[in-house]
């Protein structure tokens, strides 16, 4: 039970990035307990107060953890229960209620309080500037409106880097695997991505044995990719290029 | 061009049509225009899911297409009705659905009224004061952070994973037909992986996608943030009205939300990161809008003393359908939201000692218990 509860608190710093230097949860704290004492009205308070305080002591209650994970077969979603705490808002209206009349230096005050504990979203180094209507790699959409069938579906073999992207712009292309190989925490096996991805250098019987299995239409290869003979030997030819990647067309496929 | 009217027409005016059937039943003064939409999108996205979970389970081929058929006959007799009681309203002489007002007076009353404050000068003054003294400058801001968001929601791409699963499944039903039978990650047939079944929000993005003639990767990544942004806004904004009995205090709560999204991002977990780098996702919808929507409404209905003759029917409809929509959103929200409401039905019949609370929460909560005894039935049938 006591490591189920140390479980907890490390999910709880992870959530509030305690361990990044971010106090925004302080500001929850404090606005919580200022609710405590000042909070009169009925409802608020039992919304605003009382029922945070009961879901706090859930989330780091063991027995209730272990219903949770029992439930949603998945103890990666725990951090969730914290999303009904809606620290902003129960944070927002204490603070409104903390400024009284001084409603413009205190709504300046606020402000940098959370700019200082809080950290900018845009800045997040999964956000970039947008290529396309799609919000997809351009390479990605150009690779696909080189490859894509006119009728049926194909399969393609892409590198890791467009595996996420590819069945967003078209599902009629198939891929032998995807982003499900990508995640190292979940540990699946999968022999076409051990011969495309983990190979230091590609060992070309096999892969390419591998790829005619599915069978894959077409074989995306980034430019510096090493392997141990070029795939032209091997019944392919160049279709393409895009990029840093290079199409490979299977012509044994014709 | 089409494709915008169509847009327009599925996340504007069939919204803001359906929204006027719970505003029927809810006091005049608490109308105005933003909680008829946000209304009109709850009912909607709770329609979805009685339109759409049945066939998901029961239809093997073509199931989204016969998803569609019947919520779009659902969605428009439902606008019917909408518009057939802001007729009939108008006609009895009640106070309007959309602004709880009664009809403005006589011309002479306008001309008069007109006459007082015509003259640019007499206006600019007027505007000077309140940009000044009353909250002008607070909305100011706070549209000029929302335009912001917004800004960056469609200039920025935001990538997630989780997209490869989400914004595919919504693609292969717009491409496809199909809803849950194939493997968004690779393209192959699946079973019915339930966890993920019963939440069809995708579905509805696949929805406006078809009727609107776009691309569901473009619906997903540029126009759910344009809606969903908005919409959640409008949420805080009726939050705030709830809160606060200052009319400037309103803006204030507006500015401090929209730092709190804008800075949020202390972890990948928050609520506030989920809002805005995968704002058209279920569960960033469950998050943002669902979660705070059930606490609104706990705020409207036990709040204060209950007036003589107030109606709140229609707010015990919203509460029936904001439970539903959790359910499109994810398993877990209905999971996380039933927890969420009867932790605050039982603390608020024990704060008002009336103990009926629970028992009318419970009520409330009767879609979700059918969804969750669905999800267990179909999760462990194998072990029958």
């Amino acid at each position: 039970m006591w490591g189920i509860f140390l479980e907890s608190v490390v999910i709880f710093k992870n959530y509030i990035g305690w361990h990044e230097n971010h106090f925004l949860a302080g500001l929850y704290i404090f606005a919580l307990l200022y609710l405590w004492l000042t909070e009169k009205d009925k409802a608020k308070r039992a919304v605003f107060v009382y029922v945070p305080t009961l879901l706090l002591l859930m989330f780091f209650c063991p027995l209730f953890r272990k219903v949770f994970v029992r439930i949603m077969e998945d103890s990666e979603t725990y951090y969730r229960l914290l999303w009904l705490l809606q620290m902003s808002i129960v944070s927002a209206y204490a603070m409104i209620r903390l400024m009284g009349k001084h409603r413009r230096i205190g709504l300046a005050v606020v402000c940098l309080i959370i700019a200082a504990c809080g950290d900018y979203v845009y800045d997040s180094e999964h956000i970039s500037r947008a290529e396309n209507a799609y919000h997809l790699p351009q390479e990605a959409v150009d690779i696909v409106d080189m490859i894509e069938p006119e009728e049926g579906r194909i399969t393609v073999l892409v590198p890791a880097d467009l595996i996420y992207y590819i069945r967003q712009y078209s599902t009629d292309i198939e891929l032998p695997y995807g982003r499900e190989m990508l995640i190292e925490r979940w540990d699946y096996y999968h022999a076409m991505y051990e011969a495309m991805e983990k190979a230091e250098v590609i060992d070309t019987p096999v892969f390419v044995e591998l790829t005619r299995s599915y069978p894959c239409a077409y074989v995306v290869l980034k430019e510096d990719r090493k392997i141990a003979e070029p795939l032209t030997d091997y019944g392919f030819s160049v279709y393409g290029k895009v990029g840093e990647f290079v199409i490979y067309e299977d012509m044994t496929l014709q | 061009m089409t494709a915008m009217i169509s847009l327009l027409f599925w996340l504007a005016i069939i919204p803001f049509c359906i929204g006027l059937i719970p505003a029927n039943f809810i006091s005049p003064e608490r109308r105005s225009p933003g909680l008829v939409i946000l209304s009109g999108y709850f009912v909607i996205w709770a329609g979805f899911e009685l339109a759409a979970v049945p066939m998901v389970l029961w239809v093997e081929y073509d199931n989204f297409k016969a998803a569609s058929a019947v919520f779009t006959v659902l969605t428009i007799l439902g606008a019917a009705a909408g518009i057939w009681l802001l007729y009939r309203n108008g006609k009895a002489g009640r106070p309007g659905l959309v602004t709880g007002k009664m009809r403005s007076g006589s011309k002479e009353e306008s001309d008069t009224h007109v006459g007082q404050i015509s003259g640019l000068k007499v206006r600019m003054t007027a505007f000077g004061k309140w940009l000044l003294h009353a909250a002008g400058i607070e909305w100011l801001l706070f549209f000029i952070l929302l335009g912001f968001q917004l800004y960056k929601a469609v200039a920025f791409a935001s990538f997630d994973g989780d997209d490869a699963y989400y914004v595919v499944e919504s693609l292969i039903a717009q491409e496809a037909g199909v809803m849950y039978r194939i493997l968004p990650l690779t393209g192959g047939s699946t079973g019915l992986d339930i966890r993920h079944a019963l939440a069809v929000f995708p579905m509805w993005v696949a929805f406006v996608s078809v009727r609107a003639g776009v691309h569901a990767t473009i619906v997903s990544h540029v126009v759910m943030p344009l809606v969903l942004i908005p919409l959640t806004y409008l949420l805080y904004d009726q939050i705030g009205c709830a809160l606060f009995t200052k009319a400037s205090s309103r803006p204030v709560f507006l500015i401090m939300m929209a730092l709190f999204q804008i800075f949020g991002n202390v972890s990948i977990y928050t609520t506030e990161t989920f809002f805005l780098t995968r704002t058209w996702q279920g569960k960033a919808v469950a998050g943002s809008l669902v979660i705070p929507a059930v606490l609104w409404l706990f705020l409207l209905l036990c709040g204060g003393e209950k007036k003589k003759n107030e109606d709140r029917r229609g707010l015990w409809i919203l509460f029936v359908c904001v439970q539903m929509t959790a359910g499109i959103c994810s398993s877990i929200a209905v999971f996380l939201v039933s927890v969420l409401t009867a932790i605050t039905a039982f603390v608020l019949a024990f704060v008002r000692r009336d103990l009926k609370l629970p028992v009318k929460f419970g009520a409330a909560c009767i879609p979700n218990m059918v969804y969750i005894a669905v999800y267990v039935f179909m999760a462990y049938s194998y072990l029958l």
